[in-house]
């Protein structure tokens, strides 16, 4: 019973408007993007995890470093010799936060849903998973006919984040999958309830009691997403106790900062998020080889790791991060050389024409890559212009072909552990141009994707992986940068953080304040 | 010259007037004044956020660049863009004043609306939109302050010309057959000369702010311009540490805006003796 009084404090706290230091059950979060839906099928970045991972459950969920699926709504699988039936068995005491209970209807309904709007996790699926090849068996089992079989749907099937469909169904206007109504509401069963919402400023979550997963002696009864784009502003606002967590992406000097503080601590984990630029494979003169090479030796490395990121991060050579299976190990990475990108340069056929970069408004570690590449490119007779803007924009014009930018510098963090979250969306033309937004496709590369896709001999993929990656390497198919660390920034007063390289530690249900 | 010597008897006119001047000097000679000229694209990555010394009168920036550099050639680009965007203004807004005030009627009244229409909505929030839709560049500031600013012109050449239009020596013009182009041309225009000249002193220095403010919101010139409002947006990460980064800038746009100010107030005083500051 110990929840319910705080939760009404915390909620009469909210309501008043709760502007000095939070309340010790109450954990605000500040984030530098904003939420702009609260719809877990239309989006699939970890700036937006949030909504996903507190509101809604999936089949399966990431936790720990290294990344691990635990049964969740799902207890355990089952699959068929062939590798195209996957009979999942289903929890059957499951409440979603109107108190129904869930069915394997309603798992049956999310993924229908989730593949009608091709948006968000169902560019993954919509390969290998057709329209109405998911059945019911019963009320706790679901089964999904896959069109050919799947090395990474088990992987996957985190990200199928189950609603309440009666409930949707209710509020669906002209067979819109309830997508309006979805955008400012919750239909979910996950650890926290929607209480309020507004696009401009964030969500606050209040815990849902009856969670299936059951809670520990210690948690937050209410979590608040706000949305902070000044660094400063997230920065100081740590330090002084306004807010329990921020996101992990801040440059060094700001982490720098804030070890400085008694009120911080900074988690330190190893992950798995590699900064690289896109590059529009496409569009000339980045669709000859050459102009391409010439641009991955005008990258100044060493400087941009070694003094503007200080050494926080290591060098990773391909777009596969250095610590997940499948990265070659004898690929030392293009260098730093203005000579050799000259040469290079001097082969390109067509014409050489001012080149475009955008980068992402908030993230300045995104502006200071393009710049240096800018004033590298500046001292070989190329000329790049920077466009900067918000990261919801950048993103919907990198799906675009038409409207993608030349180059776009940013990170491919890890959705589920499997070498194909980033060679495989990035480079194979089956994510064209969802995922693999640089519209890169050599038949070579995407036979060894194809391949890898569905065997299931571990072995056999790791050597399809790393051929595939030596191939885009040589091909230059992107400049490829750095694998991160992870570096939380968090209040003293907050415990419990469970980092993943999925999720990147934004699943609150395991957080609580410190003693 | 008198008015010259007016000019600079006034204490506070004449700092303005020195500001003014030592603006224009700087943007002239930026490439003899900069201590590292090629600092404007060049980076130097293991002297990031120093703190001022001799060396780096203003410290340097988060790529290792000398401020005091780079904020002089900033100057080029903040007097381009006060120049040509008050400059189109006033090409804009004075003619169609002048006409308006003139003529009267339906056709001055459609004009002043026209002009109204754009002075309802706050000038920055015009310009934003504005910048923001064509995309930031150095030219699309210019274009945004040229169209959110030439009423405020439009409107003060309409009110000085309609009392100017009534006075004897106009009806005398008129009365010898001078044409309307001739009366507003010779007659209207150098008698409502100085009201125009103050308010383009005083607008170049709000035109430099609100450059400065879309530069801040990312809207102005891309880096690596070492425009103002856009050195004050990237330092705003490393406040309060690198203080001198945003405090360069700053400093900068405060002492500019001051100089066109003062020298504004000065000529007013100078020109218009009626409405002259304070007892003398």
């Amino acid at each position: 019973m110990r929840g319910l009084p705080l939760a009404l404090v915390a909620a009469a706290l909210a309501f008043t408007g709760a502007a000095g230091p939070a309340a010790a059950d109450r954990y605000v979060h500040a984030n530098n993007s904003a939420y702009d839906t609260l719809d877990p099928h239309v989006v699939g970045d970890v700036a937006r995890v949030a909504t996903r991972l507190n509101f809604y459950d999936g089949l399966y969920r990431w936790v720990d470093n290294p990344p691990q699926l635990i049964p969740w709504l799902a207890t355990s699988h089952t699959v068929s010799d062939d590798g195209l039936v996957w009979t999942f068995s289903l929890r059957d005491d499951v409440p979603f936060h109107d108190g129904s209970l869930m069915t394997a209807e309603d798992v049956v309904w999310s993924v229908e849903r989730m593949l009608a709007l091709k948006r968000g996790a169902s560019t993954l699926f919509l390969p290998v998973l057709d329209p109405g090849a998911t059945k019911a068996l019963d009320d706790t089992t679901v089964e999904f006919t896959l069109k050919t079989p799947s090395a990474i749907f088990g992987s996957i099937v985190s990200d199928i984040y189950v609603m309440n469909s009666d409930l949707v169904k209710e509020n669906e206007v002209d067979g819109d999958w309830g997508q309006a109504w979805l955008t400012d509401h919750v239909a979910g069963s996950g650890s926290y309830m929607l209480d309020r919402y507004d696009p401009a400023v964030g969500f606050i979550g209040e815990r849902f009691e009856d969670h299936f997963a059951g809670w520990g002696e210690s948690y937050y009864d209410e979590i608040e997403f706000r949305t902070v784009l000044e660094t400063n502003t997230r920065v100081q606002g740590l330090m002084r106790g306004d807010y329990q967590g921020l996101d992990g992406y801040l440059a060094p000097d700001q982490i720098a900062r804030l070890r400085d503080s008694d009120n911080v601590q900074i988690i330190e984990q190893e992950s798995m998020r590699v900064f690289h630029f896109a590059m529009n494979n496409r569009r000339p003169p980045f669709d000859d080889v050459n102009f391409r090479k010439a641009m991955a030796h005008a990258f100044d490395y060493e400087g941009f790791i070694g003094s503007i990121l200080q050494d926080s991060v290591v060098r990773n050579p391909t777009i596969i991060p250095n610590n997940m299976w499948g990265a070659p190990k004898d690929v030392e990475g293009y260098t730093f050389d203005l000579e050799k990108a000259k040469e290079y340069l001097d082969k390109v056929e067509g014409p050489i024409r001012t080149i475009h970069i955008g980068t992402l408004a908030g993230f300045s570690e995104t502006e200071q890559a393009a710049s240096l590449l800018q004033n590298a490119l500046a001292k070989i007779g190329v000329t790049a212009e920077i466009e900067s803007a918000p990261w919801p924009v950048v993103n919907s014009r990198m799906q675009d072909p038409e409207q993608m930018y030349d180059m776009v510098p940013y990170w491919k963090s890890t959705y589920y552990a499997d070498p194909n979250n980033w060679i495989g969306e990035l480079y194979g033309a089956r994510y064209i141009p969802t995922r693999n937004v640089s519209g890169y496709d050599n038949p070579e590369v995407n036979a060894r994707l194809e391949k890898a896709l569905v065997s299931t001999d571990q072995a056999e993929r790791q050597t399809l992986y790393e051929e595939a990656a030596r191939i885009v390497y040589d091909d230059a198919a992107g400049i490829w940068i750095y694998n991160t660390k992870w570096y939380g920034p968090y209040s003293t007063e907050a415990a419990g953080i469970r980092f993943s390289p999925v999720g990147n530690a934004q699943d609150m249900r395991w957080a609580h304040p410190a003693d | 010259m008198t008015g010259l010597k007016r000019l600079l008897a006034d204490r506070a006119a004449a700092i303005g007037a020195g500001l003014i001047a030592a603006l224009v000097l700087v943007a002239i000679l930026a490439p003899v004044l900069a201590p590292f000229p090629g600092d404007v694209s060049e980076f130097h990555l293991t002297e990031r956020l120093l703190p001022p010394d001799a060396t780096h009168l203003f410290g340097t920036d988060r790529m290792g660049s000398d401020l005091f550099s780079r904020i002089l050639f900033g100057a080029r680009i903040t007097i381009a863009i006060a120049v040509i965007a008050v400059g189109v203004s006033v090409a804009i807004g004075v003619p169609i004043g002048l006409v308006a005030g003139y003529y009267g009627g339906w056709s001055g009244g459609l004009l002043m609306r026209a002009s109204d229409i754009f002075l309802a909505v706050p000038q920055i929030v015009l310009a934003i939109a504005i910048a923001q839709t064509l995309g930031p560049s150095v030219e699309n500031v210019i274009l945004a302050l040229s169209a959110t600013y030439w009423p405020f012109w439009a409107r003060l050449v309409y009110a000085e010309t309609r009392a100017m239009k009534g006075q004897v020596f106009i009806e005398a013009a008129q009365a010898l057959g001078a044409s309307d182009f001739r009366v507003m041309v010779l007659h209207i225009l150098p008698n409502i000369a100085s009201a125009i000249i103050v308010r383009t002193s005083i607008g170049m220095g709000a035109t430099i702010l609100t450059a400065a403010a879309l530069g801040f919101l990312g809207l102005g010139a891309p880096p690596p311009t070492p425009e103002w409002g856009r050195t004050i947006s990237e330092a705003r990460e490393f406040l309060p540490e690198a203080w001198w980064y945003a405090a360069a800038p700053g400093f900068a746009i405060f002492l500019v805006v001051m100089g066109f100010n003062l020298l504004g107030d000065g000529l007013r005083d100078i020109l218009d003796p009626k409405i002259r500051r304070g007892a003398k």
